[in-house]
């Protein structure tokens, strides 16, 4: 079956890096250049991104990941640098249109905001096993509950789409139309997603009976199934993440006080 | 027996069992919108049905738990700062559930429009911050395109932007919500019924 999960394990350095330094790294990454608050900082923590996609071999399918945001940071240039309210200083025109610096420059910034975004997240999203960060989460003190939700997505999805596949074959056999007009296409929602939704929560019901059988309410000390292999420097790589962040905001706040 | 108390939850197996299920609905609904080519998102079913079924934790907790699985792995990232927006809207459609305002279409057609309020409330403040305003959707961003060419300020343009796409959204979501729990069993619903009374024999 199908995952819908991005992880592939490449055997680059990257897939060994614990999940926790990856999450530290992204919180630094995004958090820090809205505190610096220039664009050098988004453009500095884009270059960072990219640099360390490239050294684990993931820069091709991470451009998979942001190509689809180009066409609405295309639009937020168009509609910024024509329109915004602040919009004073032309900039360039194509024929008719003027288009403004004041509107070009939020533009680029909204813009750097979502590649940036998208790139850190990029690193953990292709490079960690969402069971494992599930795992990793279960044994640093959060709910086994929560745990469970996470990895039984990962289950459930797939057992979903191949329901969603049957059912579609099935409704097209008896002749409804899955193509046609706006009105055709919307009529043939709801055949198709009943069946699959009812059927995901009725079997809820026995995944209830099965886990409970199974001791899932059960309290006490719980044993893993799987180990995580240490990787050397995660602690001090977290830690001086941390720092970074913190520093970031102590300038800023110099900078204010001065 | 209290009375009746609408955030009333249970957490027993069955409503955690219920949470990725819920999750999963939702994704299975972004899908089949996208295979049909519909101009909807119809990604909040199966948090709405966590709402109807579980109660308004149940309920922001699937909206929630959505949106955070999904940005931290499938690289759709930017669905995560909409978590707070999935998160009341799973809220609101379990009080509005649990006070009865499910049980007959035209009830549930004013639960559509107090989710499709919520999601404008909260997604309007997100969209302007993190996209200056727009929502990625063509005609939504057409009409803040025109609102904005006419000089209306930043906020109203992206409000209209938000309604134009999400109450027609939340209005079909909610209708097929109610279809869905009106084919639901009785054993199934009778799970998640928090005003049950166990009897027990010891």
């Amino acid at each position: 079956m199908k995952s819908i999960s991005l992880y592939r394990d490449n055997g680059t350095w990257l897939c060994r890096v614990h999940p926790f330094t990856k999450l530290m790294y992204i919180a630094a990454a995004i958090l820090c250049p809205p505190i610096l608050g220039s664009l050098w900082a988004y453009a500095a923590a884009i270059v960072v991104d990219i640099i360390i996609l490239v050294s684990a071999k993931s820069l091709k399918r991470a451009k998979n990941l942001i190509i689809f945001s180009f066409t609405i940071i295309l639009t937020i240039f168009i509609i910024k640098g024509l329109f915004d309210a602040e919009n004073a200083t032309p900039a360039f025109a194509i024929g008719p249109a003027v288009f403004y610096k004041e509107g070009l420059m939020k533009a680029l910034r909204t813009g750097a905001v979502i590649i940036n975004m998208l790139l850190s997240f990029s690193i953990l999203v292709l490079t960690s096993k969402p069971e494992d960060i599930a795992d990793e989460m279960e044994r640093h003190g959060f709910s086994p509950r929560l745990s469970y939700v996470i990895s039984s997505v990962f289950s459930i999805i797939p057992q979903m789409m191949g329901t969603m596949d049957t059912i579609t074959d099935a409704q097209r056999s008896r002749g409804m139309e899955t193509e046609g007009s706006l009105g055709k296409r919307m009529k043939a929602f709801i055949p198709l997603i009943t069946p699959v939704v009812t059927s995901s929560l009725i079997n809820t019901r026995e995944r209830a009976i099965a886990l409970e059988v199974r001791g899932f309410g059960g309290k006490g000390k719980r044993s893993y199934l799987r180990t995580w292999q240490k990787h050397r420097g995660d602690k001090a790589m977290t830690i001086s993440l941390a720092i970074l962040i913190i520093l970031a905001s102590i300038w800023r706040v110099i900078v204010w006080l001065i | 027996m209290e009375g009746k108390n609408i955030f009333r939850t249970k957490f027993d197996v069955a409503s955690i069992v219920l949470i990725p299920a819920c999750i999963g609905i939702n994704y299975i609904g972004k899908l089949f919108a996208s295979a049909l080519k519909l101009p909807l998102w119809l990604d909040s079913i199966g948090t709405c049905l966590g709402a109807c079924l579980g109660g308004p934790i149940i309920g922001g907790i699937c909206g929630a738990a959505n949106n955070l699985i999904y940005g931290l792995t499938t690289g759709d990232s930017i669905t995560l700062i909409y978590a707070l927006t999935s998160l009341f809207i799973g809220f609101f459609v379990g009080i509005m559930a649990r006070a009865g305002f499910m049980k007959s279409f035209p009830k549930s057609l004013l639960t559509a429009l107090v989710a499709g309020g919520v999601a404008i409330v909260i997604s309007t403040p997100l969209n302007i911050v993190f996209w200056g305003g727009q929502t990625g959707n063509v005609w939504g961003d057409a009409v803040f395109a025109a609102s904005q060419a006419a000089s209306l300020p930043l906020w109203l343009s992206s409000l209209f932007d938000e309604i134009i796409v999400d109450v027609p959204d939340k209005i079909i979501t909610l209708i097929l919500t109610f279809i869905i729990l009106k084919a639901l069993p009785d054993k199934l619903t009778a799970l998640y019924d928090a005003d049950d009374e166990v009897e027990r024999l010891d």
